[in-house]
């Protein structure tokens, strides 16, 4: 059998043809149905579906953008917080050894790194002290020693030890103490800790 | 929008039909009833079928209507539409199909032209085209039943010309052996 022969009989085949009424009712069910779907949702114009996606995931991904982002700058704040380089073994361990004896305070501000050192060597040597003062927004930190006064976010404080490892820090208008957590008579932020694992 | 491919009479229609003038859209079905009805059941194999199929076809051209560009004829755009739900069709089928016994498989394919056709050789050749895989059905469909070329099946179900004349050439070889008897009659 040719190609032309195939064609000829599958062209023979005829269809169950339904009644003549079902051509007359056909296109009023189509009707019915699309009215009464019409009545059920309004009919969305096909017209605004892609440019509706395309603004849907638009959306999408600016919100995602912004959550990623705010979610990284919020890590990245925390991380500089939590890794303040004052707070860094290494760090502060080499800038000592460079002054014997001469290193009063490493002060971190909004300008950078103060070194202050003593005309002489006459620093005792100590477990350093790690401050951190907000007053606001005015962040400083320093690494001292017990019985140095350090100017901190404006503040001037004597940063002292006691022989348990609790801190003290005496302002001009204020104690701030490590074992209460809290400073009395002022409302600054105030971290305080011994950098322990610097053995000098 | 391009309407190069239609009539003013058809113009007329789709924009009033996009104004959500059903009683226009009905005109089209009226127009174009017979040839998606004719298609849907050379897909199917049922009149009841073919009967929701088309339906389910103008209904959905009339949702479409807006993306219908005009660079073809309307009655191609909605033989596409036919098709791509008449393959689903026989997806769902399909799947169906799957879990029922193997003796549940022999009965439904024993009664899978149940309709009334007019003659044994009509409804023997139905049965040849419902044993070919729906692709190669639909292919073999459009070239024969409605004179499509094969660039024209091919621009229809979104594919190369020659996966249609593959598809072609494959359902024909089918055919000839389910079909071979009748040559000889």
């Amino acid at each position: 059998m040719n190609n032309s022969e195939l064609d000829s009989i599958l062209k023979k085949a005829r269809r169950p043809e339904p009644i003549e009424e079902f051509w007359e009712e056909f296109p009023k069910q189509v009707v019915r149905r699309l009215n009464r779907a019409r009545v059920e949702e309004p009919r969305l114009n096909t017209r605004w579906v892609p440019r509706l996606a395309w603004g849907m995931a638009i959306v999408v991904c600016i919100t995602a953008a912004f959550a990623i982002g705010h979610w990284r700058g919020r890590v990245d704040t925390e991380s500089v917080a939590s890794n303040d380089i004052l707070q860094n073994t290494k760090f502060v361990r080499e800038t000592l050894a460079l002054f014997p004896n001469q290193v009063r305070a490493i002060v971190r501000d909004q300008h950078g790194f103060n070194l202050d050192l003593a005309s002489t060597s006459d620093v005792p040597t100590s477990t350093p002290i790690y401050v951190s003062v907000c007053d606001g927004k005015n962040c400083s930190s320093c690494v001292t020693f017990s019985g140095q006064e350090v100017q901190v976010a404006g503040q001037k404080l004597t940063v002292l030890s006691d022989g348990l490892g609790g801190i003290i820090l005496m302002g001009d208008h204020f104690i701030w103490s490590s074992n209460r957590r809290v400073a009395m008579g002022n409302s600054l932020k105030i971290e305080a800790k011994n950098l322990s694992s610097i053995t000098l | 929008m391009a309407r190069m491919a239609l009539s003013d009479d058809e113009l007329a229609c789709i924009q009033k039909s996009l104004a959500d003038d059903t009683e226009a859209f009905a005109a089209f079905v009226k127009q174009h009833q017979k040839m998606i009805h004719a298609l849907a059941f050379r897909m199917t194999g049922s009149l009841h079928d073919a009967e929701d199929l088309a339906q389910e076809t103008f209904i959905r051209a009339y949702r479409q209507l807006a993306s219908f560009r005009g660079d073809s004829k309307f009655s191609t755009w909605l033989c596409q539409i036919a098709v791509n739900l008449s393959l689903n069709w026989r997806k769902r089928e399909n799947r169906r199909g799957e879990i029922h016994s193997k003796w549940a498989e022999n009965a439904v394919a024993e009664n899978s032209v149940p309709e009334e056709f007019p003659d044994a050789l009509s409804r023997r050749i139905q049965a040849a085209l419902d044993r070919l895989p729906p692709k190669q059905r639909a292919a073999i469909v459009l070239t024969v039943y409605e004179n499509c070329s094969h660039a024209e099946v091919a621009k229809l179900m979104q594919c190369a010309e020659a996966t249609i004349s593959w598809r072609v050439f494959a359902a024909r070889q089918k055919l000839k052996r389910l079909l071979g008897g009748f040559h000889h009659e």
